[in-house]
């Protein structure tokens, strides 16, 4: 099961509260977790870093000694932390603006240097909220609906291939590179090779779950000069499984579905804004007209970019 | 008098409903059947699931827009119209009545049908016809992947293109594709129909108001999954 909802307004929109209600529409799917990765207002001067301490025992100070050491690295805080509720009491989700010269991969090293805490995300963009429960228990503690923004991807969980726990849960962000997110409906069974050769060149992977893998072998792939749509149309072949799969970057969502056509995808463009989910009825709660929908083709890549343009093929 | 809200009466056989109530409505549908009403008139359905699920005989049942999956599912009889787009698996598992959608159905469209019709005015997704075991699937425009895949009985009929892998691993189903067909599955054999054949999809056609001559190819089971043949393993191994 599972379930992936995607949203791209021609101009900035109320993403946050159209992906709750798409992730609502689906609860059935799962609700061992929901998540969020919503893209707001570019910056480039600074960067979005959200995290989980899953321990909060003196958690200010860890947020006081994660701030020294990024001021040691060269940064500096642009905002100050704010503070979500979590389902558990023991969680802190905590979101911080830095500015900072580095690598992300520094910025990273810098953020993880003073003790255990997990990422979410790094963007310019980007930001990736999750947690256990539904949609409605998601959006109540960490306020998903006033999110405004060009696009994003919510992601409802019904945990099969590994454990039911935040940091499992989707969307899944692609350390170390900003603003590219995955939210996955499938299994893939050749994740460990490909898994095994991205950590050989350095990348790092914080959880079980194959979903984690194919945001960083894209980005990688992207990193190395190919182009998103080229990135996302090798995938169809080399990943190896059943999906269905969104990946966002800060100006495109991007659709892949495998060869057997086994995981749904449903794609409505209504007046230039699309919606894009597991179920067509997880569209409708945003767009609750009669809709001419897409289905996209097995081994169908599709990019749709926030200016407009749309690619599309059957590889 | 309506058991559960957003049930209209409009005459004594005929009644309206607001399909935002979903909740125990395929068993109030079968309860307004038991009463004697003859036709409902779903309102918005807004592209839910399991819409007219396991209905009987002596119920027309029309809906006004688009239905998720699984619609007219396990169907017994009902007469069921769909003004346009349904979801994946509709009249799955059907036993008889009718299904006729006015626009375009995604991925397992009657799926393992016993007996009845369904009849497509648009596009079917993959998968259309799998496991039929029975009746007849009508499709005015094209199939996707895998149509009619290890079909037991009953007919296809497409009128406009089919996808990869038309009949894969078929029985004693036939599969008769008026347009162009993209690839063959395993052990599909394309062969042309005799007189009689044609004469029979062109009735069932007519009989949906289908007019028109149509040039079509039928596809049989070549027979040779049918049985193991040690002496030639490697058809069974692509599977």
């Amino acid at each position: 099961m599972c379930g992936i909802a995607g949203i791209l307004y021609r101009e900035p929109g109320p993403i946050g509260e159209s992906l709750v209600r798409m992730c609502a529409a689906m609860r059935h799917r799962g609700s061992d977790s929901t998540g969020f990765a919503l893209y707001g207002e570019p910056d480039p001067d600074r960067l979005i870093v959200r995290l989980r301490f899953p321990d909060a025992t003196e958690w200010e100070k860890r947020v006081e000694d994660i701030m020294h050491s990024v001021f040691a690295a060269g940064g500096d805080v642009a905002v100050d932390h704010a503070v979500d509720r979590a389902q558990h009491a023991e969680d802190r989700f905590v979101r911080l603006e830095v500015r900072f010269g580095g690598t992300v991969r520094e910025l990273v090293h810098a953020i993880e240097e003073p003790g255990h805490v997990e990422i979410q995300s790094i963007g310019h963009s980007l930001e990736i909220v999750k947690d256990l429960g539904d949609a409605e228990d998601v959006d109540a503690r960490h306020g998903i609906s006033a999110f405004r923004g060009t696009h994003g991807l919510g992601h409802v969980r019904l945990a099969t291939e590994s454990i039911t726990a935040v940091a499992y849960g989707h969307p899944f962000w692609a350390e170390p590179f900003p603003d590219i997110a995955i939210a996955h409906n499938g299994q893939l069974t050749n994740y460990y090779k490909f898994r095994r050769l991205l950590e050989q060149q350095g990348y790092r992977f914080h959880t079980g779950n194959d979903s984690e893998l194919i945001a960083v072998y894209l980005a990688d792939k992207m990193e190395h000069g190919q182009t998103f749509y080229e990135a996302l149309k090798d995938s169809v072949y080399e990943l190896d499984g059943c999906f269905a799969y969104l990946l966002c970057t800060r100006d495109a969502i991007g659709s892949a579905k495998d060869r057997f056509a086994v995981k749904h995808l449903v794609v409505a463009n209504v007046d230039g804004d699309l919606g894009m989910a597991t179920e067509e009825q997880a569209i409708r709660a945003v767009f609750p007209q009669e809709l001419d929908t897409i289905h996209p083709d097995p081994r169908s890549v599709f990019v749709w970019e926030t200016n407009g343009q749309v690619l599309q093929e059957i590889v | 008098m309506a058991a559960i809200a957003g049930i209209t009466y409009l005459s004594d056989t005929r009644v309206e409903v607001d399909v935002d109530v979903v909740e125990r409505l395929n068993r109030e549908l079968r309860r307004l059947n038991d009463e004697g009403v003859t036709e409902v008139v779903m309102r918005n359905p807004r592209s839910r699931h399991n819409l007219a699920v396991g209905q009987g005989a002596g119920l027309k049942i029309v809906f006004d827009g688009s239905c998720g999956y699984y619609c007219g599912g396990l169907n017994n009889g009902a007469v069921i119209e769909v003004a346009r787009n349904v979801g994946w698996g509709t009249g799955e598992a059907m036993a008889s009545g009718s299904i006729s959608v006015g626009g375009s159905a995604a991925l397992g469209t009657g799926a393992g049908m016993r007996g009845g019709l369904i009849h497509v005015k648009g596009d079917c997704g993959p998968r259309t016809g799998a496991a039929m075991k029975g009746g007849t699937l009508i499709v005015e425009g094209s199939v996707g992947y895998l149509a009619g895949f290890m079909t037991h009985a009953g007919d296809l009929i497409v009128l406009g293109n089919a996808g990869e892998a038309l009949g894969d691993s078929l029985w004693e189903g036939r599969i008769y594709v008026a347009g162009e067909i993209r690839g063959l599955g395993n052990d599909a054999n394309v062969v042309e129909p005799d007189d009689d054949d044609s004469a029979r999809v062109h009735a069932l056609l007519r009989a949906q108001g289908i007019d028109g001559e149509f040039p079509f190819k039928k596809i049989v089971a070549g027979q040779k999954l049918w049985y193991f043949d040690n002496r030639n393993p490697e058809a069974w191994l692509k599977i």
